[in-house]
């Protein structure tokens, strides 16, 4: 293992290199299998979601979680291993913010289920993070597909103001939770019609004055002390629970898929002076200027074409390409915790069908970055974390899958409960022999 | 083999003898009602018998080949050639495959289109019968709406046949049908002419949490299979009735027709051989009791559906004949859906067992290659040699086997039914895309034809009064 301070460090993280030296002194000190040993990547075609592009026969060299350089022809000092990913392609880890990861574990089991809450009084904040269980057999399962971050979010039906969700790194240990609340989700459209009591406008009402008494309450928070008589439509803790969306510290990520839906939010976006995503967004494609102009991005699921409800009558296989050319910025997500990985293949369909693998690597990477907050992440480049995935093909094919994964410098183990039970069950005897069909010429 | 051969006979005595004996016999013992043993028969008819060759191009028959720079003739809406030199008259219309891949027509053996259709709306939702465990008398033929906008969807993914089930809240929900992919205005204009009925069965979670909070049987697994055994005792001792009935009729004996009873007139003809069991089943252990308890009544199951453990009994599954519907990757929404491995569909075709892939999903329908292609992936990345040529079977010719159509579709031999598809390369990559479908040598979509673009009624002046949703 090489010595933390024996390389140079890029200077965004390196200012304050006396704590630095102290933090892995300590890290050193009392936990020394942490730090992961040097890599170097060689040989690889590189997609860097960057200025530099797509780097040819490029390496990347990784230490203590960092990426130290990215060229042609590396040969760092010291020791470290070398991954040879001739023929292969890395792209960073993949993210989907649209998961549940760590707060369920069988969908149809509520006692391994952590999401919801049907506590009225319990809105805006409810905090997942308390609930995250990173041990979950459905974070391996992910992180081997090529899923290295993801945003973990409340889902509670129940509730126009959702709570706040939380973004991890999907590693098996409790550093896996990153940041505790990195946005407010809230349910507008269908959702937010039956929350609030069977119409939309009441949803609408239930956001406007919320956010409204919040700013009041923000403004005019010595009166309320605990004992004092208030009458707010939420707890004043749900309130509370705004006051980083009035502050734009974090986004409010609006569930809205009709188009009439996503414009009256985007007008409360700005009557509010608040940051919103829109989520779902079945309909986005139709009002991608007025999106484009607001500078408010879209969160969806490019394979969601089927119009499942009478909201989402004009989703299309292309919306992505639509809104991209419109200059909408795209957060790619697949709403699913046991596949969040399948989101790469959500993308695959939006390129497949005209959004520009630029583009679709930026959905589900560097824009979940900015729009979330999730730091050091989302490029390939000198000073960002090292999550990182080598593919055994083109990212964007169907056919292809992670031969390595590397989070925060780390390689990982590519194990889960699947290949588990997989090598339990594969026949070895047979695992050479040719398919069923057509194997007369094989066998000869 | 034998056992196809079996089937096809007990079909025809179905479809056609029955029918005969009925009307036979009713001039004997005017009985108060005919018995017609399909009383919504398919009208569907393909509309040209135009004769074409697509030439040159990549294709895979289905039955395990790929040939290249092959052509495939078209004539009467049948396959007629399909190979390399071979002599098509000179006014026949040329297709040019140059570059592209030939398919059989996708098959989707689990859907649920029509029965619960797009916008999922509470009116709509028709594929559940739970109001009691065992509802054999329900058929999903008289819940399908035809303008359900998913089915063009899945045209142009490249499904040609369909078959819709009901849903799996009850022990026994009720009768499947197998439906062609074209524009209808009735079901009767979609049935598949020829396919067998189908009989939806479910273990597991569902029917028992259904019934169970209910405070009725079944509420374990125990009590689900209790509640299918009670069934066929019924069935055997109802199908004995009418077939005395039937055989003194036919040796000419007066005998007064039994009361018809649709639940176990459905069952009945299962245990004839005529209607062919789906069976909804995720555990290793509950599809070996399904398989006992069928060896028990003396029928047949054509196809364990959503077979998450099937990777874990592929030998008992290949000896049995049974065919193992999975998806790619779908897991841990349910217990019994716990044990995932991705290798699924390759496991079971290595063990030589028949592997579908289905989809049970209004996105997944559309996308039916890139869920085998996901699969061929899996299996070859742990060390198979799994080509296109094996995996195309997973959604064409094994699908068509588990619901009785393989001798009329399912793969590109000559006779067959010509649903084919034209893609514009390798299907099995993300970047090929669905080019032409035909269907009994129609052309039922072209990519680059708006003409082509089918739309349903529901599809016409829902967005703009004047245009159409897409």
């Amino acid at each position: 293992m090489s010595l933390v301070l024996g390389h140079l460090r890029p200077n965004r993280i390196s200012s304050g290199s006396l704590i630095t030296m102290l933090f892995a002194l300590v890290v050193m000190t009392f936990a020394p299998n942490l730090l992961a040993e040097d890599i170097l990547i060689k040989n690889a075609k590189i997609h860097t979601v960057s200025e530099q592009g797509v780097l040819l026969q490029s390496d990347i060299y990784i230490s203590d979680g960092y990426i130290m350089n990215v060229g042609k022809s590396l040969s760092p000092t010291g020791n470290y291993k070398v991954i040879d990913a001739t023929g292969k392609t890395v792209t960073p880890g993949l993210s989907n913010p649209m998961t549940q990861l760590g707060l369920e574990e069988i969908s149809a089991a509520p006692s391994t289920v952590d999401y919801a809450t049907e506590n009225k009084r319990h809105t805006a904040s409810f905090a997942i993070y308390p609930a995250i269980n990173m041990y979950s057999t459905l974070v391996p399962h992910n992180r081997i597909n090529g899923l290295t971050r993801a945003i973990v979010q409340p889902l509670s039906p129940d509730n126009v103001f959702q709570g706040s969700g939380a973004s991890i790194a999907l590693v098996s240990n409790e550093s896996g939770l990153l940041k505790e609340s990195v946005a407010q989700f809230v349910n507008y459209g269908i959702a937010g019609s039956e929350a609030a009591g069977g119409s939309k406008a009441s949803a609408y009402a239930v956001i406007d004055k919320a956010l409204e008494e919040a700013n009041y309450l923000r403004n005019n928070r010595t009166r309320y002390e605990p004992g004092f008589d208030w009458h707010f439509s939420l707890s004043v803790d749900d309130l509370d629970a705004l006051k980083p969306v009035l502050e734009r510290q974090i986004p409010m990520v609006v569930s809205a898929n009709r188009r009439s839906d996503i414009l009256q939010m985007v007008k409360l976006a700005d009557k509010h002076s608040v940051n919103i995503i829109i989520a779902g967004a079945a309909e986005a494609w139709t009002v991608a200027d007025q999106l484009a102009r607001a500078k408010i991005p879209v969160m969806f699921d490019p394979m969601q074409n089927v119009p499942a409800s009478f909201d989402s009558l004009a989703v299309r296989l292309d919306a992505a390409a639509i809104l991209s050319e419109a200059g909408v910025e795209l957060i790619i997500g697949f709403a699913s915790s046991h596949n969040a990985y399948l989101v790469r293949q959500s993308a695959a369909n939006a390129v497949a069908n005209g959004l520009s693998e630029d583009k679709a690597l930026e959905a589900l990477t560097i824009n979940p970055a900015k729009y979330f907050g999730i730091e050091n992440y989302g490029r390939i480049a000198i000073g960002m974390e090292a999550d990182l995935v080598i593919w055994d093909g083109p990212p964007f094919e169907i056919t292809s899958s992670a031969d390595a994964v590397i989070i925060k410098g780390e390689e990982q183990p590519m194990v889960s409960r699947s290949t588990r039970l997989r090598d339990r069950y594969w026949q070895p005897s047979s695992k050479k022999t040719t398919a069923q069909s057509d194997n007369s010429d094989k066998e000869k | 083999m034998a056992k196809k051969h079996i089937y096809r006979t007990r079909l025809l005595f179905a479809l056609i003898v029955l029918p005969l004996i009925f009307s036979c016999s009713s001039d004997k013992t005017t009985p108060k009602e005919d018995v017609v043993v399909e009383p919504f028969p398919s009208t569907y008819l393909p509309e040209s018998k135009e004769s074409y060759v697509i030439e040159h191009a990549t294709v895979l028959t289905g039955t395990g080949k790929q040939l290249e720079d092959a052509d495939v003739f078209v004539e009467n809406g049948k396959i007629k050639l399909v190979g390399q030199n071979f002599y098509v008259p000179a006014d026949v219309k040329r297709y040019d495959g140059n570059g592209k891949w030939v398919t059989p027509g996708l098959i989707d053996v689990h859907s649920h289109l029509g029965v619960y259709p797009s916008p999922s709306i509470e009116s709509s939702q028709d594929g559940n019968e739970m109001t009691n465990p065992v509802t054999a008398e329900v058929w999903a033929e008289h819940s399908v709406w035809t303008q359900d906008p998913v089915m063009k969807l899945a045209l142009a993914g490249g499904v040609t046949t369909f078959q819709v089930l009901p849903g799996s809240g009850n022990l026994i929900g009720g009768r499947g049908v197998t439906l062609k992919n074209v524009h209808s205005l009735t079901v009767q204009g979609m049935k598949f002419p020829g396919a067998p009925h189908s009989l939806k069965m479910a273990c597991g979670e569902n029917p028992k949490r259904v019934y169970g909070e209910q405070g009725i049987a079944p509420s374990t697994r125990m009590g689900n299979v209790a509640g299918y055994r009670n069934a066929w005792i019924e069935a055997q001792a109802y199908r004995l009735e009418w077939d005395d009935y039937l055989e003194q009729t036919a040796s000419g004996e007066t005998a007064e027709q039994p009361q018809r009873n649709l639940r176990l007139e459905t069952l009945a003809e299962v245990l004839r051989g005529n209607i062919m069991v789906h069976n909804h089943c995720y555990r290793a252990e509950e599809m070996m009791i399904m398989i006992d308890l069928a060896r028990e009544f003396n029928y047949e199951i054509a196809a364990f559906h959503h077979a998450v453990e099937a990777f874990k009994i592929t030998k008992e599954l290949a000896a049995a004949d049974i065919c193992a519907a999975v998806w790619a990757d779908w897991w841990g929404f349910k217990h019994e859906a716990y044990d995932h491995v991705k290798e699924n569909a390759a496991m079971l075709e290595n063990a030589k067992a028949c592997a579908i892939i289905h989809s049970d999903s209004e996105i997944g329908i559309q996308h039916l290659n890139q869920e085998a292609a996901k699969s061929m992936a899996a299996g070859n990345k742990n060390g198979l040699e799994l080509e296109p040529k094996h995996v195309i079977n997973w959604i064409t010719s094994n699908p068509a086997k588990a619901i009785g159509v393989d001798k009329l579709t399912g793969s590109l031999q000559e006779g067959l039914m010509a649903d084919m598809v034209i893609w514009s390369g390798n299907p099995f990559s993300i970047k090929s895309k669905v080019e032409k479908v035909f269907i009994d040598g129609v052309l039922q979509f072209d990519r680059e034809s708006t003409r082509r673009k089918q739309l349903s009624d529901f599809d016409i002046g829902i967005l703009d009064p004047e245009g159409n949703r897409l």
